[in-house]
């Protein structure tokens, strides 16, 4: 038998520093195996969830197909779908079972139009898991209020509208950004007048996702762009500049102009490229007037323009960048004079006291 | 020297030693909490991403995928198919092959209908010439895909050749043998449009190992454990380092290293601090570091942004001598680029880079080799002498062990709960059993290695990169 009265009174020898590390051992010796118990636990929960997903999933798959494809008695909610909403009903009090329906539906939603997807979205409203939703844009955490605006626009809630757009102004990035999907996706080019107002940085991933959303609608008639053309965001100058590259807004030339005197370059550099698309010659004398005093990639974007736009007007300008201490202007330059004075081009043959020149020459012969 | 004064010396190196190890456990604790704050706050954003978004998007910024190889006959055309088949739509790949010995151009030739085309390129930065020329394919279906032969040069100056070729505004640099998930560039180039108060410089991502996985046509099909003992550690040893650490460094703004094996630039910035050096073995870490230096010198509020996402995997070593070699080129890496940017360490004009980035990579990557082995020295002069209080030293070795035990387990809960790729029936236990054995089936080769980089880069300056002999990712296990 072990005398454990033995090794008490041997520790109890030890000093204290050697006993506090023995003590501090013990407890993360017995921690490691509390968690290597409670990581089989997560483990096994984790294949369980899994599984009840699939099985859930296909469950609730049916019932929805069939739910959908149920007849309907005068337009009314059939005897056979009123029994579906009220089974999915008992589920939906359950956070994972309502999350799993609803991602279900969302699902279907996507695969389907017209008519169905409008018996998707009574479906939604009959079941309740719209009070579920407008109840989370009360909730004082932003990530549930979030979520809750990101089902609402899932499914399209519109009446939903006053009480999400309270949170357009909201401190936290996500919020805003939901409410801004949300604004988009169901009033279209209307929902875009947050735009008139807002302060906050608009990021190039929001823009993207927000003119994502907009060239999925058929109806391209796209409002005025002027006021954020002229807005003190720069970030929503630089989306309404997307919308009028997309969006061949001819009408905004003028502003756009002006824009070339921005104080931000990336906006210059924007506009260049947008006028490059709306063939925006108006702008070619301005520029090359101050073609000195533009940093080299408004240059650039420039000669991108005139490799577009160029007419033989502007051969003498051309000529006197032939020798551009940038790359890439040099060769746009050469290119632009090929296609404007091919006679000219190649008697630039002869400029070999620059070493640069021949091979950049013949390249840009060949191409 | 009398007796009293010798025991000051010898209780003045114990506390030293003590001060170290607790500061070194510390850190470690005070860095996973940090990275388990920043995976919730990461996931809770995640939530509300769809990737689809800017998919289809043509106004989404272009991004090229350099990737440069060398030797790779063996795999370089099924992994061009990878690289090729991302989700993505405005994106190119340029596969630069560096004056390879064997038939990998050839290969690549015949595989994707290549044509020599007449190129220029704008040498931005200095590089070993062309060799054959660069090449497109006539297939429009791999008109994304541009093959640049060059002169041997070295993986820093093959990618150099990339970042002078490439039109795109960011650039992904990867190694040719990785495995991108569809959907790597959407997720490493988000974090680039999405901060506004800063400028994002580079992306990192996770680096998963793929020995033993299942992969079809380019794509990873099964995630399966390892049998080797090595494979599966250097799997622990991953988790711990993507998911505790760097995870904590992003939430700190503090990452000095992103892994050469996939990394996303702003290629503007990578181009004005002249490229990857071509002097160092460990040009992923130094290129991070200059960036880094010239955002702040230059006085730009800047990022290094992370992605825990598993989106890249990769062939890790599966014997010890490469295993060794491959360390040893890191220890020398870390060291030539903590030399090359010292006047940033404990520099308070560098901020937080200066005063917390650097010296943590100093004090305990660094010198945290060294240390370990001049203890253990210590410790055989102290056994030799019979000077060692073994009730403490017994005490202090389980405590440490046990900690690290504990806090590969908490790696372990990290990936449980995020991103969950082991799932099988029993991988769990053995990824427990592991975090036991690790300390001496890796940990003995890792120092070991740390110390031969160590020796090799104060005397032997000629010593470069080892070999890596890659078997293919296949899913056959060594």
């Amino acid at each position: 038998m072990i005398d454990y009265q033995y090794f008490i009174d041997h520790f109890e020898e030890f000093p204290f520093l050697v006993q506090l590390v023995w003590r501090i051992s013990v407890v993360l010796f017995l921690t490691i195996i509390l968690l290597t118990i409670y990581l089989k636990v997560i483990r096994y929960h984790l294949r369980k969830k899994e599984n009840e997903y699939k099985t859930f999933k296909k469950e609730y798959e049916a019932l929805l197909v069939e739910y959908l494809y149920a007849d309907k008695e005068n337009e009314q909610i059939s005897n056979e779908q009123q029994s579906i909403i009220l089974k999915i009903k008992t589920h939906i009090p359950i956070k994972y079972k309502r999350k799993m329906v609803i991602s279900v539906l969302y699902n279907l939603m996507n695969e389907v139009s017209g008519e169905m997807a409008d018996s998707i979205k009574t479906l939604y409203y009959q079941t309740g898991l719209i009070d579920y939703a407008l109840t989370r844009l009360k909730n004082k955490n932003w990530f549930v209020i979030a979520k809750g605006i990101g089902e609402l626009r899932r499914f399209k809630v519109e009446e939903a509208h006053d009480e999400v757009a309270k949170f357009i102004k909201h401190p936290k990035n996500e919020v805003r950004k939901e409410t801004q999907l949300y604004l988009v996706n169901l009033f279209r080019f209307e929902g875009l007048s947050f735009l008139n107002e807002l302060k906050t940085p608009l990021s190039e991933w929001a823009q993207l996702q927000l003119l994502e959303v907009l060239q999925k609608f058929d109806d391209q008639q796209i409002c005025d762009i002027k006021p954020w053309l002229k807005s003190k965001n720069d970030t929503v100058v630089l989306f309404a500049l997307k919308l009028a590259q997309i969006y061949n807004q001819f009408e905004v030339k003028d502003i756009l102009i002006e824009l070339l005197s921005h104080k931000e370059k990336e906006i210059r550099i924007c506009v260049i490229e947008v006028l490059t698309n709306l063939y925006g010659i108006e702008a070619k004398e301005m520029l090359k007037t101050n073609f000195n005093q533009l940093s080299i990639e408004e240059q650039l974007s420039f000669f991108k323009l005139l490799e577009n736009l160029v007419d033989p007007s502007d051969e003498t300008f051309i000529e006197q960048h032939l020798f551009h201490k940038n790359f890439e202007i040099q060769l746009l330059a050469l290119k632009i004079l090929k296609t404007i004075n091919i006679d000219k081009f190649l008697s630039l043959n002869k400029l070999r006291s620059n070493k640069e020149v021949p091979e950049m020459y013949k390249f840009a012969n060949n191409s | 020297m009398d007796s009293s004064t010798l025991d000051i010396i010898l209780k003045i190196i114990h506390y030293l030693f003590f001060a170290y190890a607790f500061s070194a456990i510390g850190s470690y604790i005070i860095l996973s909490i940090i990275s388990g704050k920043e995976t919730i706050d990461y996931l809770k954003r995640k939530s509300f991403v769809n990737y689809k978004d800017i998919l289809s998007s043509t106004m989404a910024p272009t991004i090229t995928i350099i990737a440069p190889a060398y030797n790779e006959s063996l795999n370089v055309v099924e992994n061009v198919r990878s690289l090729l088949s991302n989700h993505y739509v405005n994106y190119n790949v340029i596969i630069v092959n560096d004056g390879s010995k064997d038939d990998s151009l050839e290969k690549l030739i015949a595989a994707y209908d290549l044509d020599k085309v007449d190129y220029i390129i704008n040498e931005k930065i200095k590089t070993k010439p062309l060799r054959s020329g660069v090449f497109k394919s006539k297939n429009p279906a791999f008109e994304k895909l541009m093959v640049v032969d060059k002169e041997n040069g070295g993986k820093a100056d093959a990618l150099n050749m990339g970042l002078n070729i490439s039109t795109s505004k960011y650039v992904a640099c990867i190694d040719v043998d990785c495995l991108l998930i569809e959907d790597a560039l959407q997720k490493m180039i988000k974090p680039f449009l999405e901060v506004t108060d800063a400028k994002v410089i580079a992306t990192g991502g996770v680096i998963r190992i793929a020995n033993s996985c299942v992969i079809n046509g380019g794509k990873l099909i099964d995630v399966n454990l390892p049998k080797s003992l090595l494979l599966q550690s250097q799997i622990l040893e991953y988790l711990r380092a993507f998911l505790l650490g760097r995870m904590a460094w992003s939430r700190l703004n503090g990452l000095l290293v992103i892994s050469g094996a996939f990394g996303v630039f702003d290629k503007k910035i990578a181009i004005d601090v002249g490229g990857y050096d071509t002097n160092t073995v460990g040009e992923d870490m130094e290129i991070i570091v200059r960036m880094r230096r010239y955002m702040e010198e230059q006085g730009r509020k800047y990022k290094v942004s992370y992605i825990p996402d598993p989106l890249c995997w990769t062939e890790a070593p599966d014997n010890y001598k490469i295993f060794i070699s491959q360390r040893n080129r890191w220890t020398r890496g870390t060291i030539e680029t903590l030399r090359k940017h010292r006047k940033i360490g404990f520099n308070p004009k560098y901020g937080s880079f200066g005063l917390l980035s650097y010296p943590y990579w100093l004090i305990f990557e660094r010198l945290a080799p060294i240390i370990e082995v001049v203890g253990l020295l210590y410790f055989a002069v102290l056994i030799i002498l019979k000077e060692v209080r073994w009730e403490y030293a017994l005490s202090f070795l389980v405590l440490a062990y046990l900690f690290s035990v504990l806090f590969s387990i908490a790696a372990l809960y990290s990936e449980e709960l995020t991103f969950h790729q082991y799932k099988k029936k029993g991988t769990g236990y053995k990824l427990v059993l592991l975090s036991a054995l690790e300390p001496f089936v890796l940990h003995p080769f890792i120092l070991y290695a740390a110390i031969r980089g160590n020796i090799d880069y104060y005397f032997n300056k000629k010593k470069k990169w080892g070999e890596m002999q890659r078997k293919g990712l296949t899913g056959k296990e060594a």
